[in-house]
């Protein structure tokens, strides 16, 4: 106490300047009265003290800067003084009630910990530096075709690589798959036919040999990943020189690309796609990619495919928006001049959006998610420690009384919590730590394909950050609050409720009612995210998934030269497969829904004049037999059949939906279409049923169907419905496939359901996220109130013994306290209500089948943290209602 | 005035003074300025353009602490007192006095040696 008095007066600063005065003025005038006393005139005593202290401004300005000095260092002793005997009290403090202490440092930890896991990875994804040197001056190119991106056309790659002057690179890519045969097992290969100066354009260095450049490519060089390199090749040092086969054909190694070039497979419309490409070779005639569809096509001046992601590196000193306005322009013109080009647009994405579109969203919800069950964490402690600071109410009015001042005290409290906020971020970081590892296990492959993330300093610095604000923002009410007191008012009645714990109660009331209000608004967010899922995960796709694997094949040499010879070839591996014991139906499809290849076309009707607008429709190919192996049931007509060859007249199927939008109510059997960009006329011979082709969330569309036998590609994917579990056949399925050919590569084998839930793994892992961090919310919402209600019946103890002395029953003081729980809760419920809508409008791209302020998740939510409130206040309440009249009135 | 040997101050010695003029009690600025020249007999003069920042000084070193009082004419006074911090320094200088006056004393009395 005398420490605290001792040290206020530090606090006040005397005048230096005016003290010095008067200390030089008192030496003036007792010099100039000796001097009288020895005789001299009054005048000639004056003069003679002026001129025996000299110049009294130098003495002046020298005592005072030694002066000055001095107080500085004081007052800066004394906050170094001040600052750490806060913190040992703090610690002290915190020591002595280790049970509070314990629930603060867990409630920020959980609050803390959930927000630096998230922005860990938000800073891997969103934050962290791309590969690529000045990685923010590189774009992607697309065509725009009605708003929408999709991939640029040979023609078009050329005539804006020629015309656009923003860029001072560009290189088209194109994703194939390619089959390495040699050195072990054959194996199929993500891989990318690029333009000659794409890794100039990237700016990358090589880990080993050197990657060919612009205009220089040897057309059979190729470029190898690092984990290519080293899962096939055994990291072999003298790689580059070597010659491998791919597709049949010899191409020479020339580099190694290092580690960190990770480039995901790009895709128009962002989708979580598989790994990236691991190798890379140059373009076929004018520097062109070449196609998947065909390897040795020349298409140099094909308008109208578009297969090309494009990567562009802007000029020095040319913006974003300048860039894009050009391309915008330079499209357009092109659409003018070439009526193929079918008036699309051309547009530009920045490459971090390009990468990072798809999972922006989310990763800012979660970080919206984790703010709020930081904000709960903080009202929790906040109510806490005003709680706790009730019972030092005395002492701290008493330490005011003495000369303490409220800044001081504040001070002294605020510390307090920082201190707290420290412990919390401390054990945060480690819950983080441990946390983000299994984040990473729950995290779809285009959110961790990146890079994996982890805990760097930015990571360190964030949560040091938070911490430190959180401990301030927690800490300042209730500081404010408890310094208020004046000593009268806290020593006036011995322990009974003041006038300053009314309103300790008061604050603690707003903060849990506050605290509901978050949760209410979190848990409508978790409420909804969930409910789309479980949604997504019920929608019927049109397929029967039950046991159905699928797997990838391609062929090469003499078979990939002749399409009659694929047919064959397919058909001879559809009949073994189907002799394989345990196999029950077989399929085969270019185009496989949900994680295979799309591809889209434009069409016409027979006798109907060409509309505005051209008709579009996804485009399948698939084998007889497929849509029965797939479970899509034929509604009218035929499925295809092997005597629908070449020779025979070309057909196709279509979709319900197509032929419900061409033909309503009538039956298209019989009718004919052509494709935009082909003269022949197809016959429609059957309408199959609607399948959702890009996944669960997207709504079935157009769709024409055409044969294998009539039109085919030297790769396909097959389906089989097995007996039992597909994984236990798949041996058996392996052998006869190599029993037909040693050389050909089976890739991509998964089943149905891991397709869908691969297409489900980005929905699922937000829900799953959001869901647990509500649970968090409604968790920490519980231990508010219950701490709440209990401090509250413990300082009303006199109070309830008294009414029950007079009378009141147990039973009413049981009411009582539910009933002001209550209250809390649903003034709590009705301010979260109210705002939430405004919270769940950033899902609404996020959701499927349920509307943003969807009723039933508003009114469970609602009901639930009612019924919580109402739990967590039950053992206080039963408290009140034990409480012995007698005893307490007594004591 | 009579004839009078200025003697020089050394470096520290001033503020040694002021230590010794206030181990009998509390003094302000011109009672310790009039006690050296008295106790010198008017031989030692105080220059006070240095007197002040000594004393400041030695405050700030913590070996004197001020309070202001109030005098016999009812004037604020600033009263210097030493702190025990102060008393010893004065201790360790006045046997650091000691001996360098011995030492020097006998240099300045020494005869010429005699060689042998």
């Amino acid at each position: 106490m005398s420490d605290g008095v001792r040290r206020e007066r530090r606090i006040w600063r005397p005048d230096i300047g005016a003290d010095i005065d008067a200390e030089l003025a008192h030496h003036l005038d007792m010099r100039e009265r000796d001097f009288r006393e020895r005789g001299l005139s009054p005048v000639e005593a004056r003069e003679a003290a002026r001129r025996r202290i000299g110049d009294p401004t130098t003495i002046r300005r020298e005592v005072r800067s030694i002066d000055e000095r001095a107080a500085r260092e004081r007052r800066r002793a004394g906050m170094w003084t001040d600052f750490h005997q806060d913190m040992l009290y703090a610690c002290r403090g915190l020591r002595r009630t280790p049970g509070f202490t314990a629930i603060a440092v867990l409630t920020l930890a959980l609050g803390i910990g959930a927000n630096t896991a998230i922005f860990s990875v938000i800073n891997t994804v969103l934050l962290r530096p791309l590969p690529f040197p000045d990685a923010d001056r590189l774009v992607f190119v697309w065509n725009t075709h009605d708003g929408q991106p999709e991939p640029l056309g040979p023609g078009r790659l050329r005539d804006l690589q020629t015309q656009v002057t923003s860029f001072a690179s560009f290189a088209g890519i194109s994703h194939i798959s390619y089959t390495l045969t040699g050195d072990g097992d054959a194996e199929r290969i993500a891989g990318s036919s690029v333009s000659s100066g794409f890794f100039d354009t990237l700016g990358a260095r090589p880990l080993l040999g050197e990657p060919f450049h612009k205009g220089t490519a040897d057309p059979s060089a190729v470029v190898l990943s690092e984990r290519l390199w080293r899962r096939r090749f055994g990291a072999d040092p003298s790689i580059v020189g070597r010659t491998i086969t791919l597709n049949g054909r010899a191409r020479q190694v020339v580099a190694v690309m290092p580690r960190g070039f990770v480039w995901p497979s790009i895709t128009a419309q962002p989708s979580s796609a598989d790994t990236g490409p691991e190798l890379w070779v140059p373009g076929g005639p004018g520097d062109v990619p070449r196609t998947a569809v065909n390897e040795d096509l020349d298409v140099t001046g094909y308008r109208n495919t578009g297969y090309l992601r494009c990567v562009a590196r802007l000029k020095p000193g040319v913006t974003l928006a300048q860039a894009r306005a050009e391309v915008a322009s330079v499209g357009a013109r092109l659409s003018r001049m070439y009526p193929e080009d079918d008036g699309r647009g051309a547009t530009l994405v920045g490459i971090r959006n390009q990468f990072a579109g798809a999972v922006e969203r989310p990763l800012l919800v979660l970080a919206g998610a984790v703010a709020f069950v930081l904000a709960i964490a903080c009202a929790n402690v906040a109510s806490l420690l005003l709680g706790r600071g009730a019972a030092r109410r005395r002492d701290l009015a008493l330490r005011r009384a003495l000369g303490a001042s409220r800044m001081r005290i504040i001070r002294q409290l605020v510390t307090e919590s920082v201190v707290l906020a420290f412990a919390g971020g401390a054990a945060g970081l480690l819950l983080a730590w441990w946390g983000s590892t299994s984040l990473l296990s729950l995290t779809p492959p285009d959110i961790a394909g990146i890079s994996r993330s982890g805990i760097d300093g930015r990571v360190l610095l964030f949560t040091l950050g938070i911490a430190v604000t959180v401990g301030i923002a927690f800490g300042l009410a209730p500081a404010i609050e408890l310094s208020r007191d004046r000593l009268t008012d806290a020593l006036a009645e011995g322990g009974t409720r003041t006038s300053g714990s009314r309103r300790t109660s008061r604050t603690r009331d707003v903060l849990v009612a506050l605290e509901i209000a978050i949760a209410v608004v979190l848990l409508v967010g978790a409420t909804l995210l969930v409910r789309s899922f479980i949604g997504l995960t019920r929608v019927d796709t049109g397929i029967d998934t039950h046991n159905l694997l699928t797997f990838d094949v391609s062929v090469t040499g003499d078979r990939a030269e002749y399409q009659s010879r694929q047919v064959q070839f397919y058909e001879s591996l559809i009949q073994r497969l189907g002799a394989v014991p345990g196999v029950r139906d077989v399929g085969a499809a270019v185009t496989l829904p949900i994680g295979g290849d799309d591809f889209g076309t434009g069409y016409l009707i027979e006798g109907r004049p060409v509309p505005k607008t051209k008709l579009r429709a996804g485009y399948q190919i698939v084998m007889p037999g497929y849509f029965h192996a797939m479970g899509i049931r034929i509604l009218s007509g035929r499925d295809f059949r092997s005597s629908d060859d070449r020779k025979a007249p070309p057909v196709v199927l279509v979709n319900e939906t197509l032929a419900r939008e061409q033909w309503p109510g009538l039956d298209p059997v019989g009718r004919r279409v052509r494709f935009d960009d082909d003269g022949q006329w197809m016959t429609v011979v059957g309408v199959t049923g609607d399948i959702r082709h890009l996944g669960p969330s997207v709504p079935p569309r157009p769709e024409v169907y055409q044969s294998v036998t009539q039109r085919s590609f030297p790769f396909i994917a097959f389906v089989v419905r097995t007996e039992r579990d597909p994984y236990d056949v798949m041996p058996s399925i392996r052998r006869a496939v190599l029993g037909l050919d040693p050389d050909l590569p089976l890739s991509g084998v998964r089943t149905m359901d891991e397709h869908i839930a691969r297409a489900l793994a980005k929905p699922k892992f937000l829900s799953t996220l959001v869901a647990a961090f509500g649970g968090l919310a409604v968790s920490l919402a519980l231990v508010g109130i219950y701490g709440m209600m209990s401090w509250s019946v413990t300082e009303r103890r006199q109070e309830i013994a008294i009414r029950m002395a007079l009378g009141a029953s147990r039973e009413r003081m049981l009411s009582m306290v539910l009933g002001r729980a209550l209250l809390l809760a649903s003034t709590g419920i009705a301010i979260g209500l109210a705002v939430a809508p405004i919270a769940t409008r950033a899902l609404s791209g996020l959701l499927y089948g349920i509307t943003p302020t969807d009723p039933l998740a508003f009114a469970l939510t609602g009901i639930a943290l009612g019924a919580v409130a109402v739990l967590s206040a039950l053992v206080p309440a039963l408290r009140a209602a034990r409480v012995q009249p007698a005893m307490v009135v007594k004591y | 005035m009579n004839d009078r040997t200025t003697v020089d101050l050394l470096q520290g010695t001033l503020a040694a003074l002021i230590l010794k003029s206030l181990s009998w009690g509390s003094l302000h600025g011109y009672g310790i300025a009039r006690w050296i020249e008295q106790i010198t007999e008017d031989e030692l003069l105080v220059e006070e353009g240095s007197l002040y920042p000594a004393l400041h000084r030695l405050q700030a070193r913590g070996l004197v602490t001020s309070e202001w009082t109030l005098s016999d004419t009812n004037r604020r006074v600033r009263c210097y007192t030493l702190t025990e911090q102060g008393r010893q320094q004065l201790r360790a200088e006045l046997s650091r006095w000691e001996r360098f006056s011995e030492v020097v004393t006998r240099a300045l009395q020494s005869r010429r040696p005699r060689t042998a």
